[in-house]
C-alpha cells in the first residue's frame, strides 16, 4: 500500500508549464550570448562571459529538462563527480602548457620566442644569434 | 500486472531507480569523451590564440545560432513528449518525439551545409589545411572543430535513432503513465547531446 504514496511522487515531475519557462530562458540567453558575440569584450572578458551563459544554460537543461531538481542523491552526485573530473581535464593540461618553459611547446605557438615564430611563420631561417 | 518489471526487481519504482542511475553513468561517461575534446581546445586555443578567433570569426555563426534555437527547441519537444506519456497520451509523445527527429534533421543539414562551405575553402583538418592562416594554428583549429562537431553531429544521428524506435514503442502503447522510464531516458540522452552543443556553440563560433 505504501506504493501509492509513491506513485504521485514520480508523475509530479513532469511539468509543461516549467519546460516551457526554461525552454524561453534557453531561447533568451542563447540571444544574449550571441549579441554579446557582436561586441568585442577584450581578452579573457568574453570568454568568460560566453562560458558563464553557457553553464547557466547548462544547468537549466540539467536541473529541469533531466529532471535533476526531483532526483534523488545518488543521481545528482553521479553528474556532479564528472564535472569535478572536467575541471581537472581542462585545467591541468593548461596550467601544464601555460607555464612550461617556452621552447617545450611548438615553436610556431604565441608563446615561443617572438624571432623563432616570426622565422617559422616567414618560412626563413632562423636568425643566427641575437 | 507489472509485467514491465524485471524478476530481480521489488517494484517498477525500483527498477526506474536503477535504471535512472544507470544511464547517468553512462551520461558521465559521455560528459568525459567531450571533455577531451575540449581540453585539447583549451590548450591549442591557449597557444594559438590568434589563429584560433581568426579561423572562429571565419565561421558562420548565425548557423550556430540557429542550429542552438534548434536544439534547445527540440530539448523542449522531447520534454513535453515525456510529460504526454505520464498523462498517459501515447500517439501525441509518438508525434512530439517526430517532431524533434525533423528538428534533428534541420540540424544535420545546416551543419552539412556548414561542412560544404568548409571543404570548397579548403578549411580541413590537419595537413590538407589551405586556408589563409599561416602556421599550425589553422589546421589545429579546423582537426578539433571537425572532430568535436563530428562526434556530436553522431551523436545526434544517435539520438535520432533512439527518439525514433523509443517513439514508435510508445505509439503502439509499449509504455504509459506508469511505464514510463524508458522514454525518460530516451529523453535524458537527448538533452544530453542538447547540453554539449550549448558548450560547443560559444566556444566554436562566438570566442
Amino acid at each position: 500500500m505504501s506504493d501509492h504514496t509513491a506513485a504521485p511522487a514520480t508523475t509530479a515531475h513532469t511539468h509543461a508549464g516549467r519546460y516551457l519557462v526554461v525552454w524561453a530562458a534557453l531561447t533568451a540567453l542563447t540571444a544574449l550570448t550571441w549579441g554579446l558575440s557582436t561586441i568585442h569584450i577584450p581578452g579573457f572578458g568574453g570568454v568568460a562571459v560566453a562560458l558563464a551563459i553557457a553553464t547557466v544554460k547548462g544547468t537549466l537543461v540539467a536541473l529541469f529538462f533531466m529532471h535533476l531538481w526531483d532526483q534523488p542523491g545518488p543521481n545528482r552526485l553521479v553528474l556532479i563527480t564528472s564535472l569535478v573530473f572536467v575541471a581537472l581535464l581542462v585545467t591541468l593540461p593548461l596550467l601544464d602548457n601555460a607555464t612550461r618553459f617556452p621552447l617545450a611547446n611548438p615553436p610556431d605557438a604565441e608563446t615561443a620566442p617572438q624571432r623563432i615564430r616570426d622565422a617559422i611563420l616567414n618560412d626563413a631561417p632562423p636568425p643566427a644569434h641575437p | 500486472m507489472h509485467s514491465a518489471v524485471a524478476h530481480h526487481f521489488e517494484s517498477l519504482e525500483k527498477q526506474g531507480q536503477a535504471q535512472r542511475l544507470g544511464m547517468w553513468l553512462f551520461l558521465a561517461t559521455e560528459v568525459l569523451l567531450f571533455t577531451a575534446l575540449f581540453a585539447a581546445y583549451g590548450v591549442y586555443r591557449y597557444l594559438y590564440t590568434d589563429a584560433f578567433s581568426q579561423a572562429s570569426r571565419s565561421l558562420e555563426t548565425w548557423m550556430g545560432g540557429v542550429n542552438t534555437f534548434v536544439l534547445v527547441t527540440s530539448s523542449f519537444t522531447v520534454a513535453m513528449g515525456l510529460d504526454a506519456v505520464v498523462k498517459g497520451k501515447n500517439r501525441r509523445t509518438g508525434l512530439l518525439f517526430g517532431l524533434s527527429i525533423l528538428l534533428g534533421c534541420v540540424f544535420m543539414v545546416l551543419k552539412g551545409f556548414e561542412y560544404r562551405h568548409h571543404f570548397l575553402h579548403a578549411e580541413l583538418p590537419g595537413p590538407f589545411y589551405g586556408g589563409p592562416i599561416a602556421g599550425s594554428g589553422g589546421s589545429m583549429f579546423f582537426s578539433l572543430y571537425f572532430l568535436i562537431t563530428g562526434l556530436h553531429a553522431f551523436h545526434v544521428l544517435v539520438g535520432m535513432t533512439v527518439l525514433g524506435v523509443i517513439g514508435a514503442r510508445t505509439w503502439l502503447g509499449r509504455y504509459g503513465a506508469e511505464h514510463h522510464v524508458p522514454v525518460e531516458l530516451a529523453g535524458l540522452y537527448w538533452h544530453l547531446v542538447d547540453l554539449i552543443w550549448i558548450f560547443v556553440f560559444p566556444l566554436i563560433y562566438l570566442i
